[in-house]
C-alpha cells in the first residue's frame, strides 16, 4: 500500500484570550495509519481535533487536509471526513435512526442508502433492536455507539475521535479496537485522542505526545521505548509530562482528610 | 446586588425556617442562582456582564413605558378604591402571564437536577429557592409596572396612600406566585413520569384561560357606565376578588375608615397571601422534589416507546408546498419531528392559544349579535390578524431547550451556509403548529362569510407567514432548541408580543383599507407580499443568517 501524505499541520496556534492553548504543533499524518494523539488534561488535545475537522476557524498556522488548504476548502474536506465527538449530546428526542437519517441527509446521502447503513452499523454494536427507541432513554455507552455510527455513515477517509471509547463496556472496546483496526487495513486514517494508555499502545501505529500546547514525543511505541527504555506507556507518559512524583501527591491527597 | 437583594431576605428568616427550609442553604441557593443570571455567558464573547445588565436595563425601560399607558388610563379614574382596583387587576394578570409562559420553565428546570439532587438539602428549601428567584425578577417587573400608576396615586389620593400601595404591590406578587404555585403543584399531585410532562404541558393552556377569564370577569364588574365615574360596587362576591383585597386594604388604612367591610379586605389582603405560602410549603411541596425527578428522567422508567418512521400525508403535503431545496428537506424532516416532542416547545408555544381564545374569541362572541355583525361587516379581518401571535411566538420558542451541546453536529457537517437549515426550522414549525389552526378558522370565517373571503384569508396567511419568517431570521441564530431559558431575560417578552399586536393592526388596516377601495383592489397585496416573501426567502436570509453570526452566538 502506497502511503501519502494526507494531514500537514504547520505551526499550528490557538489561543482563547490570552491563554495559549497551541504554541505551534507541527505534524505530518500519512493514510492508513492509526494515531494516538495522547496528552494530560489540558493539553490541547481536544482543540486540536475541532480543529482539524473545522469546528474551530479561529487559528493560526497552516493546515493542509487531502492536499488542501483548510481555511479555503472547508466542505470538501468536511465532505470526506467523520467526527465523533467526546461525550457529545446528541437530540434526546430523537430516536436513533431519526438522528442518524438526519446527518445521513444532511451529508447528502439518500434515505434509503442511509437507512440500510444505519443499520448494518448499529447491528454491528448489538443495537438493532434500540434503532427506533428515543435517545433519551439510552445509556451513555449506547450514546457513544450512536455517536461512533453516525460518523461513519458517509464513509470517510480521515476519521477523528474525541475519547470515543469512554463510556464502553469490555466488549465494545475490544470491538471498537477491531473495527479500527480495520479501518485503516482499508486505507483510512484515524487520527484519536484518548487517555487509555495501553488501548493506545497496542493499536496505535503512531503516537503523538502533546503537553502544554506542544509536541514532546512523536513515533510508533518501538521507536519511543528506544529511546527512553519505559516498561510501557503509561510509565512514559508520566515522565514525560513532569510528573512522576504520583506516590507522594497520592499520601498528601490522603493527609488532607485527616487533618 | 447579590448581596444586598440576599440581605432582604434576612428579616424572614424565622418565616422561611417554619417552612421547612433550611436558611442557610436556602441563601446559597438563591446567591447560586443569581450569579449565574449575572454570568451567562454565550459562547466565547466578550461582553456577557454588560449585556446582561443591559438587557435589564432596556427590559425595565420597556415595561415602566408600557405601565405608563395604564397609569394615564388611571388619571381617569376619580375613586381609590375602583383606582387600586383597576391597577392590581392589570397587575396581577401581567404577571400571571408573564409566569405561565417564561417562568414555569424556571421553576421546574430540571437541568440542575445532578448536582442538587444527591446533596443532603433540607425539604422544602429548593422549592422555596427557586420561587425567591422568581419572587424577585416579578417584583422588578411588578414595580416597573407601577411607577407611574405609584406617582398619580400619591398626587391624587396623598403620599400615604401611594406608600401603602407600594406595600400592596409586594403582596400581590407573593399571592400571583403563590397562586400560580398552588395551581401547578396541584397538578403535580395528580400525575407522575410521562403522562405527568404531558399533563403540565395542556395545563398551560387551561391556566392561561383561566387567568384571561379572570382578568375579563374583574374588570367586568367595574360598573363603567358614567366613564368620569367609575365605580365598583361592594357585594358579597366582591370579597372573593383577589384584587379588592388589596384595594380595600389601601383604602381603609389611607383614610383610616375601620368599618366592617374595609376590615375584611385589610385581614384578607393580610391573611391569604401569607396562608397560601404556608399552605403550600406545607402541604404541596413535599412531593416537589421526587416529581421533579420524574420530569427529566420519566422516560427511562416508563416502557420505552417504539418510534415508528410512519410519514404522514399531511407532512407530504406541507413538505411539497414549502421545501425545495436538499439542505432545507433535512432540517424541515428533522424538525417536524422535533417540535411535536421537546417539551419546553410545546410549553411555550401552547399557551398562546390559550391567550387567542380568550383574548380575541371570547369577547367576540360573548354577544351573540357580534356573529351577526361579523356576517355583513369586515370584523373577521380582525380574527384573521390576530392569529398571527401563534405565528410569531414561533420563533422565540424554537431557541429553548436543553439540546445545549448539539451545536457541533451542524458544524462538522459539510454545509456551505447553515441559512438553509434554518430556514428548514421556521418551515417545519409554521407549517406544523400554525397552518393546521388557521385552516380550521378558514372553515369557520369562510361559513360565515362565503368564499368569496377566500382572497382575505389568503392575504392574512401571508403577512402572518411573512412576519414569522422575518423575525426567526433577525433574532439570534442559535441551533434549535440550543438556549436556556434565564430568568433575566423572561420580563420582556410579553411586552413584546404587545409590540406585535400593534404590527398586526398596522397591516390590518392596510388590508382594510384596500379592501373598501376599490373592487378587487386588495388582490393587490397577494403580489406584493409574496414578491417581499420570495426576496426574503431566496435573498435576504443568506445574507442575514451567515456562519460568522452562527458562530457568534453557539458554541462547539
Amino acid at each position: 500500500m502506497d502511503h501519502q501524505t494526507i494531514v500537514r499541520i504547520h505551526n499550528l496556534q490557538k489561543k482563547y484570550g490570552k491563554k495559549e492553548v497551541l504554541k505551534g504543533i507541527n505534524l505530518e499524518i500519512s493514510s492508513g495509519q492509526i494515531i494516538g494523539y495522547i496528552g494530560p488534561n489540558g493539553a490541547g488535545k481536544s482543540t486540536t481535533v475541532k480543529i482539524l475537522c473545522g469546528l474551530i476557524t479561529d487559528f493560526g498556522g497552516e493546515i493542509e487536509i487531502f492536499g488542501q488548504e483548510l481555511r479555503n476548502h472547508i466542505l470538501e474536506i468536511k465532505k470526506q471526513v467523520g467526527y465523533i465527538p467526546e461525550n457529545a449530546v446528541l437530540y434526546e428526542s430523537l430516536t436513533a435512526m431519526e438522528f442518524m437519517e438526519f446527518i445521513g441527509e444532511m451529508r447528502g446521502l439518500d434515505r434509503e442508502q442511509t437507512r440500510s447503513k444505519a443499520e448494518a452499523l448499529m447491528a454491528i454494536f448489538e443495537m438493532k433492536s434500540n434503532i427506533n427507541q428515543r435517545i433519551s432513554t439510552f445509556s451513555k455507552g449506547m450514546r457513544q455507539k450512536v455517536l461512533i455510527c453516525s460518523g461513519l455513515l458517509h464513509n470517510p477517509d480521515l476519521i477523528f475521535m474525541d475519547e470515543p471509547l469512554s463510556g464502553l463496556d469490555a466488549n465494545s472496546v475490544i470491538m471498537v479496537k477491531e473495527m479500527l483496526i480495520h479501518l485503516a487495513r482499508e486505507g483510512k486514517t484515524i487520527f484519536y485522542s484518548s487517555h487509555l494508555m495501553d488501548v493506545v499502545e497496542k493499536i496505535s501505529d503512531r503516537i503523538i505526545l502533546i503537553d502544554q500546547g506542544m509536541v514532546i514525543a512523536d513515533g510508533s511505541f518501538a521507536e519511543l521505548n528506544k529511546l527512553s527504555n519505559d516498561a510501557n506507556l503509561e510509565k512514559m507518559f508520566t515522565r514525560l509530562t513532569g510528573n512522576t512524583n504520583h506516590e507522594e501527591k497520592a499520601e498528601a491527597f490522603i493527609n488532607a482528610f485527616e487533618k | 446586588m447579590i448581596r444586598f437583594i440576599l440581605l432582604l431576605f434576612k428579616p424572614f428568616r424565622r418565616f422561611i425556617e417554619k417552612m421547612g427550609a433550611d436558611y442557610n442553604q436556602f441563601t446559597r441557593i438563591l446567591e447560586l442562582k443569581l450569579t449565574l443570571d449575572n454570568r451567562r455567558v454565550k459562547g466565547l464573547t466578550k461582553k456577557p456582564q454588560n449585556d446582561q445588565q443591559n438587557m435589564l436595563v432596556k427590559q425595565s425601560l420597556t415595561q415602566i413605558f408600557f405601565g405608563s399607558f395604564f397609569g394615564i388610563f388611571l388619571i381617569l379614574v376619580k375613586l381609590p378604591f375602583t383606582f387600586f382596583y383597576f391597577s392590581h387587576t392589570f397587575l396581577m394578570v401581567m404577571m400571571a402571564m408573564t409566569i405561565i409562559s417564561e417562568f414555569t420553565t424556571v421553576l421546574f428546570d430540571t437541568t440542575e437536577n445532578v448536582i442538587i439532587q444527591p446533596l443532603p438539602i433540607k425539604g422544602n428549601t429548593i422549592n422555596l429557592a427557586r420561587n425567591a428567584h422568581v419572587f424577585i425578577y416579578l417584583t422588578l417587573m411588578a414595580f416597573n409596572l407601577s411607577v407611574v400608576s405609584i406617582v398619580i396615586a400619591m398626587v391624587k389620593f396623598g403620599f400615604v396612600a401611594g406608600l401603602i400601595f407600594v406595600f400592596t404591590i409586594f403582596l400581590n406578587v407573593l399571592f400571583t406566585l403563590f397562586l400560580a404555585n398552588i395551581l401547578y403543584l396541584g397538578i403535580l399531585q395528580l400525575a407522575s413520569g410521562e403522562q405527568l410532562k404531558n399533563l403540565l404541558m395542556y395545563f398551560q393552556i387551561v391556566v392561561a384561560i383561566l387567568f384571561m377569564a379572570g382578568y375579563q370577569f374583574g374588570m367586568g364588574m367595574v360598573d363603567k357606565s358614567n366613564i368620569m365615574n367609575m365605580v365598583l360596587p361592594v357585594n358579597w362576591y366582591t370579597f372573593l376578588v383577589p384584587p379588592a383585597f388589596f384595594s380595600g386594604f389601601i383604602e381603609g388604612l389611607s383614610s383610616t375608615n375601620f368599618d366592617p367591610n374595609h376590615l375584611i379586605f385589610i385581614a384578607e389582603a393580610l391573611f391569604v397571601p401569607f396562608a397560601a405560602i404556608y399552605l403550600t410549603g406545607k402541604y404541596l411541596t413535599p412531593l416537589f422534589n421526587q416529581k421533579l425527578m420524574d420530569l427529566e428522567q420519566g422516560d427511562r422508567n416508563a416502557k420505552v416507546k417504539i418510534e415508528t418512521s410512519h410519514i404522514s400525508l399531511w407532512y407530504r403535503l406541507m413538505a411539497m408546498i414549502f421545501v425545495h431545496d436538499k439542505d432545507e428537506k433535512a432540517s424541515f424532516h428533522l424538525m417536524w419531528k422535533m417540535t411535536g416532542r421537546e417539551r419546553l416547545f410545546k410549553q411555550t408555544i401552547l399557551p398562546s392559544f390559550g391567550y387567542i381564545i380568550i383574548m380575541i374569541l371570547v369577547p367576540f362572541f360573548s354577544k351573540p349579535d357580534r356573529i351577526n355583525k361579523m356576517a355583513e361587516s369586515d370584523q373577521y379581518l380582525f380574527i384573521l390578524y390576530a392569529f398571527m401571535f401563534i405565528g410569531v411566538t414561533l420563533p422565540a420558542a424554537l431557541l429553548i431547550g436543553g439540546n445545549k451541546h448539539t451545536a457541533w453536529i451542524f458544524k462538522s457537517l459539510p454545509m456551505q451556509s447553515p441559512a438553509g437549515f434554518f430556514k428548514g426550522t421556521i418551515k417545519a414549525a409554521f407549517a406544523k403548529f400554525f397552518i393546521p389552526f388557521y385552516c380550521l378558522l378558514a372553515i369557520g370565517v369562510c361559513s360565515f362569510r362565503g368564499i368569496k373571503v377566500l382572497p382575505d384569508i389568503f392575504i392574512a396567511f401571508l403577512v402572518i407567514y411573512l412576519s414569522s419568517l422575518l423575525i426567526y431570521y433577525f433574532q439570534n441564530p442559535v441551533f434549535p432548541f440550543a438556549s436556556e431559558k434565564s430568568a433575566t431575560q423572561a420580563g420582556g417578552t410579553i411586552f413584546k408580543i404587545f409590540g406585535i399586536f400593534a404590527l398586526a393592526a398596522a397591516f390590518g388596516f392596510l388590508h382594510k383599507f384596500l379592501l373598501h377601495w376599490h373592487d378587487y383592489s386588495n388582490l393587490l397585496l397577494i403580489p406584493f407580499y409574496g414578491g417581499i416573501i420570495w426576496y426574503i426567502n431566496r435573498i435576504l436570509v443568506y445574507k442575514q443568517i451567515t456562519w460568522r453570526r452562527v458562530d457568534r452566538v453557539n458554541t462547539y
